[in-house]
């Protein structure tokens, strides 16, 4: 054992090895889970029965799964699915394709839940200057659900953050992962360790769901939308 | 109760494509069988999987920001056989064997002993070291047994180890009621902190761990560690052994001995 390093070199050195790969994941599976999630969502409102179907039965499943075993079975279960990418990077497309597809069920609720929420008389009158379904919904309705959507997204955006964690389990260098290199190169620093990922992870959730969210939901309030 | 139904037939839709996906993955990467060895050459890497708290065998040197110990260097010795460079995939313990037989990896170099139960999912190299492992307690503790068996009166999960170890299986064996944990590190913090009372560990990997102040109380000779590749790959595992014994031939695994422990 060298010299114990002090805390705060500990933190840029979490910082500068585990976090651009936490963020990667966090941004990816988020894009992922974004347009899976709108299209579910789209589905669910406007595809009738039929679709609708389909739209809520990947949710109840999807939502019902731990994401880790998700996460298990892109890599472990069925290792061939990424047969054409280099073998390297196939856990981190495992991990994208396990946040994605999860963070697709819970986004799908959430757009669902902003459309709905756009006044029905709105789509009513857009038909009635003669749009089109689709024409009204692209510039009428989709502008004002997402923007009613950001206050619950960056809640989004705080879950999988958090559950990017769990690539650690298959390999991936992230911040909880380079956090146990740390600690095992020091074991006495084990606890303090973990207090500064904690610490990590808090900045970089807290300051986004408060500047986003709650401002958001202000600004929503002043313009009458939405309930807050 | 027609969505009942569609509800039932999406999970059974999602479930026959996992086993869909699971039984004809094998044939998306083509037909003709391209030996791992051949694969590994083409690529120019081999991904050797380890868990990186395991020192002196294996650690991530947050210093100099890479690989070190005792199976790093081996497994050194097997890439320059294949010339080709290492690619480290580090992760759980327990995680690795699995990680293998589903060809995330290609090679493990974790300390992993021999024993029946894993020869039966993988192939093992010849062993090329044999450690002791030690049953360890706190300092001042004044815990005594004179066999393992004898760990199985003290309380419920007052024992702690490594998943996916042998000592877990020693355990088992021994009708052990113990707790276990991913890393040797949360571990022995575990036992430090009066979690657990007894810790079963290698013996080389509590030189790290010196600053706890732990004492063996019992030593049980272990099964000797090897390296690890498919049943199904044994042109990789010729070259594997062949790397090896070339390293007892000249005298470059007593130098590493030397080196690491």
């Amino acid at each position: 054992m060298v010299e114990t390093p002090d805390l705060p070199s500990i933190f840029f050195y979490i910082l500068v090895n585990g976090l651009p790969t936490t963020l990667l994941l966090t941004a990816l599976g988020l894009l992922g889970g974004f347009v899976l999630g709108l299209s579910l969502a789209i589905m669910r409102v406007y595809g009738g029965k039929d679709l609708g179907w389909i739209s809520s039965g990947y949710e109840k499943v999807l939502r019902g799964i731990p994401l880790l075993v998700l996460i298990y079975i892109f890599i472990f279960g069925i290792p061939g699915i990424f047969w054409f990418i280099d073998p390297l990077t196939r856990p981190l497309f495992g991990v994208i394709l396990a946040l994605g597809l999860r963070s697709g069920a819970y986004q799908s609720q959430l757009f669902r839940g902003a459309i709905l929420s756009v006044d029905p008389g709105q789509m009513i009158a857009a038909r009635a200057l003669g749009m089109s379904q689709f024409q009204a919904f692209r510039h009428i309705v989709l502008p004002q659900a997402l923007r009613l959507a950001i206050p619950s997204w960056s809640n989004e955006y705080a879950v999988v953050i958090k559950d990017s964690s769990y690539a650690y389990a298959v390999g991936i260098i992230e911040t909880l992962k380079v956090a146990f290199r740390v600690s095992a190169n020091y074991p006495l620093l084990w606890a303090p360790t973990m207090g500064v990922v904690a610490i990590i992870y808090f900045i970089f959730t807290y300051p986004i769901t408060r500047m986003i969210g709650e401002r958001q939901t202000k600004k929503l309030k002043k313009l009458g939308m939405g309930g807050g | 109760m027609r969505k009942g139904i569609t509800a039932i037939v999406i999970i059974v839709c999602v479930v026959a494509g996992f086993a869909a996906g699971w039984l004809f993955s094998p044939f998306l990467t083509g037909v003709t069988r391209v030996s791992l060895v051949d694969q590994i050459k083409a690529r120019g890497y081999i991904i050797v999987g380890t868990s990186s708290d395991w020192p002196p065998f294996e650690i991530f040197n947050t210093t100099t920001q890479e690989f070190e110990g005792f199976d790093i260097d081996i497994s050194e010795l097997v890439a320059a056989e294949l010339n080709v460079t290492i690619q480290w995939s580090d992760m759980d313990f327990d995680s690795l064997v699995g990680a293998c037989t589903a060809g995330t990896i290609d090679m493990i170099a974790a300390a992993i002993m021999v024993t029946p139960k894993r020869a039966e999912e993988l192939a093992h190299s010849v062993p090329y070291i044999r450690v002791n492992e030690l049953i360890i307690v706190r300092g001042d503790s004044s815990i005594t047994i004179t066999k393992l068996e004898d760990l199985a009166a003290l309380p419920a999960k007052s024992v702690g180890c490594q998943s996916g170890t042998t000592q877990e299986e020693e355990l088992t064996d021994a009708n052990v009621d113990y707790a276990s944990y991913v890393s040797a590190l949360s571990m022995l913090t575990d036992l430090d902190a009066g979690g657990i009372d007894v810790a079963f560990i290698d013996e080389p990997v509590l030189g790290q761990y010196t600053a706890y102040g732990f004492k063996s109380i019992f030593i049980v000779p272990a099964e000797p560690t090897a390296l690890w590749c498919k049943w199904e790959e044994p042109e990789l595992m010729a070259a594997i052994n062949k790397a090896l014994l070339e390293a007892f031939k000249d005298g470059t695994m007593d130098t590493l001995i030397a080196k690491w422990f």
